[in-house]
């Protein structure tokens, strides 16, 4: 008989139940949206950080000396370090990029008129995947050892005046090599005044050998991670220096907890805006319920008995809801991955049953005026007050 | 045989209003009583308290032994689904309830629905085509004669029935009113509420109040 009077009730007030499903619905798509990127949030977030350069840097401990003095075999080690130790259940640190770094005081423009340029040798792959942020006019370099290119920060470029294809002679000690320039590099940084070169270009014109200066690291995970990845690289490799970039760590440490903290407020406001939603639903359907609910008293209708149905009404009004909004939010999370993270998010099921939890708390929350039926007293109904 | 109800000293004050004033009276079982007097005399008040749907400001109502203003409201939702049948004049279904829902659902307040028991009460008193019509589908006569089967199905030891005819045409009317003799030759206790003298003397009895206070009883001759 219960379910038979739910039902009949259910579709008495199938349009103002309706808003409130919609309330609920699209408050639960929200939350679970938000909710569900939110679990997801420190690996994307981290992942987007990664791109804004390197967070480790690894130089010989007594750098004092200008010649570069670091074996570039050093790269092989530091790459290797980024994965798991074996049989270790904790998750490690993952290296996104690793460039080693070889920097000339070159000249380049005409032999009467010199003009001394800063000239980065490194590996074009490994720069791309740490800086995706830098803007290039023209092409990235693909190829490691390609030694015809070279890219040109944006204020060297307008100093030397190049552009994408134009030919450029850089000099050094009495040595010399032509490239041409692939693209300009705007990076925000000391990198807009440099020219960059593939690394085995910079140690031929510089006659280094397999020597480099310094090795730029790009490290994915937390704090904790990042500094078991520096401890052990440090015992790796005696005789050089493991530095993180502390400020730019706490700096993404500081933007993710307010990111978190953003979407903590926007979901709480999402659900306030739901309670509300229904809680205009309802304070429509308790006028109308005032009478039913008096009569069924009268004729022998328990409090309880009698705002069960009203509840349940409200708890179908949560679980149904909550049920679609957190499927339709899964969904949402995942467009929203593709378009600001352009990752796929991954659905995490425990949302589901998470937003109908808070979904049930919210519809008894905004169904407040349904309660209040409680208190009808029969007499006063039947005399028409 | 001891009355079925008692009322003694009942008084009702709404503020500084007295519905009801020091209105005492015994019913017996199975007693047709007709309550009667003018608009604002207290018969409703008077109907509302031994159903258990007001509390008296002083004085004791009892019905079937029981004192209906020592109950809690538990015990008043007890006592309205085992001891009383109300009819009321506007019928008071639920509207979104076919007519055999709604007597199920008062067997539901009382204990369980039986759909087969309510649909046999409402072929008793006529309806047994009616019975997945909605009230809105019924005219005035029938939707009271399902108010009737309402109150009958729990087989309540006092009925309630205020004005039932109120709303109704005369072949309604008169329809309601075999249903209650018949009801009363069953031997159900009825009080009834009406403005009607021809309606006063079917009754066993008609308590005559005004202004609140009992301004008579009198027994119809037979």
């Amino acid at each position: 008989m219960f379910w038979r009077i739910l039902s009949r009730l259910l579709w008495a007030s199938r349009g103002r139940l309706l808003l409130a499903l919609l309330a609920v619905t699209s408050g639960a798509a929200v939350c679970a949206a938000l909710v569900n990127l939110d679990l997801d949030a420190g690996e994307k977030f981290t992942r987007e950080f990664r791109t804004l350069g390197a967070n480790v840097i690894v130089s010989p401990e007594d750098a004092q000396d200008a010649m570069p003095s670091m074996d570039a075999n050093v790269m092989t080690r530091i790459a290797a370090l980024g994965a798991p130790e074996e049989g270790s259940k904790q998750r490690a640190a993952e290296v996104v990029a690793a460039a080693p770094y070889v920097y000339i005081a070159a000249q380049t423009g005409a032999q009467s008129n010199p003009i001394a340029v800063i000239v980065a040798g490194t590996w074009f792959d490994q720069v791309a995947r740490m800086n995706s942020f830098w803007k290039v006019d023209g092409q990235w370099i693909t190829q490691r050892d390609d030694s015809a290119h070279c890219m040109v920060g944006t204020n060297a470029a307008r100093e030397l005046g190049l552009t994408p294809g134009s030919v450029v002679t850089l000099r050094y000690s009495g040595r010399e090599a032509q490239f041409t320039v692939a693209g300009v590099v705007t990076a925000g940084g000391s990198e807009d005044n440099q020219i960059f070169v593939s690394l085995p270009a910079a140690q031929s014109l510089a006659q280094l050998g397999n020597h480099v200066a310094l090795a730029q690291v790009s490290v994915r995970g937390s704090s904790a991670m990042l500094e078991d990845y520096v401890r052990r690289l440090s015992a790796a490799l005696p005789g050089l220096e493991v530095r993180p970039v502390r400020q730019l760590a706490a700096t993404e440490g500081y933007l993710l907890d307010r990111i978190r903290s953003l979407l903590f407020v926007t979901v709480l406001l999402i659900l306030l805006l739901s309670a509300m939603g229904v809680l205009a639903a309802t304070a429509g359907l308790a006028i109308e319920r005032r009478r039913d609910v008096g009569l069924m008293k009268a004729i022998g209708g328990s409090v309880r008995r009698v705002m069960r149905f009203f509840l349940a009404e409200a708890l179908f009004v949560a679980v149904a809801g909550g049920a679609v909004g957190g499927g339709l939010g899964l969904l949402l999370s995942e467009w929203i991955g593709q378009r600001v993270f352009s990752a796929a998010i991954e659905p995490r099921l425990v949302v589901l049953p998470l937003t109908i939890a808070v979904m049930i708390v919210v519809a008894l929350a905004g169904a407040l005026p349904l309660r209040l039926l409680g208190r009808v007293r029969p007499a006063e109904i039947l005399r028409g007050e | 045989m001891p009355p079925i109800v008692q009322a003694d000293c009942l008084t009702k004050a709404f503020q500084s209003v007295r519905a009801l004033d020091d209105v005492s009276f015994d019913v017996a079982e199975g007693e047709w009583i007709a309550i009667m007097g003018p608009s604002g005399s207290g018969k409703t008040t008077l109907i509302n308290i031994l159903g258990g749907l007001d509390q008296p400001t002083s004085g004791r109502a009892v019905v079937d032994g029981v004192e209906v203003g020592s109950l809690n409201e538990r015990g008043l939702t007890r006592y309205r689904s085992e001891k009383i049948g109300f009819v009321f004049q506007q019928f008071h279904l639920v509207p979104y309830l076919s007519a055999v829902e709604n007597v199920m659902l008062a067997q539901y307040f009382h204990s369980m629905a039986d759909e087969r028991q309510a649909a046999e009460a409402l072929v008793r008193v006529g309806l047994g085509e009616r019975l997945e019509h909605l009230p809105t589908q019924l005219s005035g006569g029938e939707q009271q004669r399902v108010a009737l089967a309402r109150a009958l199905i729990n087989h309540p030891k006092l009925i309630l029935a205020d004005e039932p005819t109120g709303n109704l045409d005369e072949a309604n009317e008169r329809i309601v009113l075999d249903l209650l003799c018949e009801l009363h030759d069953a031997g159900h206790t009825i009080l009834l509420v009406t403005h009607s003298a021809e309606i006063g003397r079917m009754a066993d009895r008609r308590i005559e109040l005004a202004h609140g206070r009992l301004a008579q009883i009198a027994a119809n001759r037979r």
